[in-house]
């Protein structure tokens, strides 16, 4: 049940879904997988729609050269675990919902644990390497999965279901050469709160998801494309369907 | 017949975001690649391995969709189609 200052404070978006779509954010626990670039504003606008129950992973504390993106984070925060200013901004803004800080490194030994009984994933993560991980325990647990990437002024994100669509690796085979990339902060700006909006309409079943679809995003065009993708066969995360990612789960 | 090519991210920085290449017809997607790849050892390296295999990181698109690499050697272009090439970009 929501309470009156709850009803009072989503009113705008009640109007849109209804009590039962605000129910649903409340009751939903999604786990913001990096909370950088892309983890600060997907964060923030998970926080303030409601969404009862976030999560946030990430390993590093806050550097002077994070602060033209990465946008929960202040000066009087450098040198501090990143989840913790990120927690104290988001409660600050909201102060009804949980927030749950995880100082960890997310790999193929953890992910899996650290993921289940979440209802959503949000990959802000900034490799590949560590993506794949998170990618593959989402099939793992059936949980949905927000892709999101970025360097320089170009972007672009994904919506997983596992089970259904096109996964990451079917998306992405293999990892980039990872590098040390430029970004200006409107880039994960623009990709992160389209992440937030895609989980929002996943959780509140409003609209339809972005799935086996990559979108674009060319900033110095100001342009979006959207890259029809489809599931791979021989995917070696997801198998290309449900029954091949199940058989995966008991390996 | 007459292909676009749309590069995006770091492929266009190479490349340049857009430009019409003229190829003689039957031409395959491989036989394009080769080609860019044939204007630049920048370009050369951003789209194929040491071996000369397309880079399995680099995503190739005909008309919006995404070809998967037995469809490089197989798809067939024809005038007025768009390749685009975007090598995924991966910070956060």
């Amino acid at each position: 049940m929501l309470t009156d200052s709850e009803r009072e404070r989503y009113s705008r978006q009640i109007l849109l879904f209804g009590e039962e779509g605000q129910e649903r954010l409340k009751s939903s626990k999604v786990f913001i997988a990096g909370a950088g670039g892309l983890g600060c504003p997907a964060a923030a606008y998970l926080a303030a729609a409601g969404v009862g129950h976030l999560v946030i992973a990430d390993c590093d504390s806050v550097d002077r050269t994070n602060l033209n993106r990465q946008i929960l984070h202040y000066e009087s925060d450098i040198g501090r675990p990143k989840v913790v200013s990120a927690r104290e901004k988001l409660l600050s803004m909201n102060p009804d919902i949980r927030v749950e800080p995880l100082a960890v490194i997310i790999s193929d030994n953890n992910a899996s644990t650290l993921v289940s009984g979440c209802d959503l994933v949000v990959d802000a993560l900034d490799t590949f390497t560590d993506r794949y991980a998170l990618n593959r325990a989402a099939i793992r647990n059936r949980i949905p999965y927000i892709h999101g990437a970025v360097s320089g002024f170009d972007g672009h994100m994904a919506t997983i279901i596992p089970g259904e669509t096109a996964c990451l690796e079917c998306m992405v085979p293999e990892a980039p050469p990872r590098s040390v990339f430029p970004v200006v902060g409107t880039t994960p700006g623009l990709i992160g709160v389209l992440q937030a909006h895609e989980a929002i309409k996943q959780i509140t079943g409003q609209g339809e998801p972005l799935t086996n679809q990559l979108v674009l995003w060319d900033g110095k065009a100001s342009q979006f494309t959207m890259i029809r993708v489809e599931r791979d066969p021989d995917c070696p995360a997801c198998g290309g369907d449900s029954r091949a990612s199940g058989r995966r789960r008991e390996i | 017949m007459r292909v676009q090519v749309k590069a995006f991210a770091g492929f266009r920085e190479i490349l340049g975001p857009d430009i019409a290449l003229e190829l003689p017809e039957g031409s395959t997607l491989t036989g394009l690649l080769e080609g860019l790849g044939r204007r630049s050892p920048g370009i050369q390296k951003a789209l194929f391995d040491d071996q000369g295999t397309p880079l399995k990181s680099v995503i190739i698109m005909v008309n919006k969709k995404r070809q998967t690499r037995a469809e490089f050697v197989s798809r067939e272009l024809h005038d007025g189609d768009e390749v685009a090439i975007y090598p995924p970009v991966a910070g956060g």
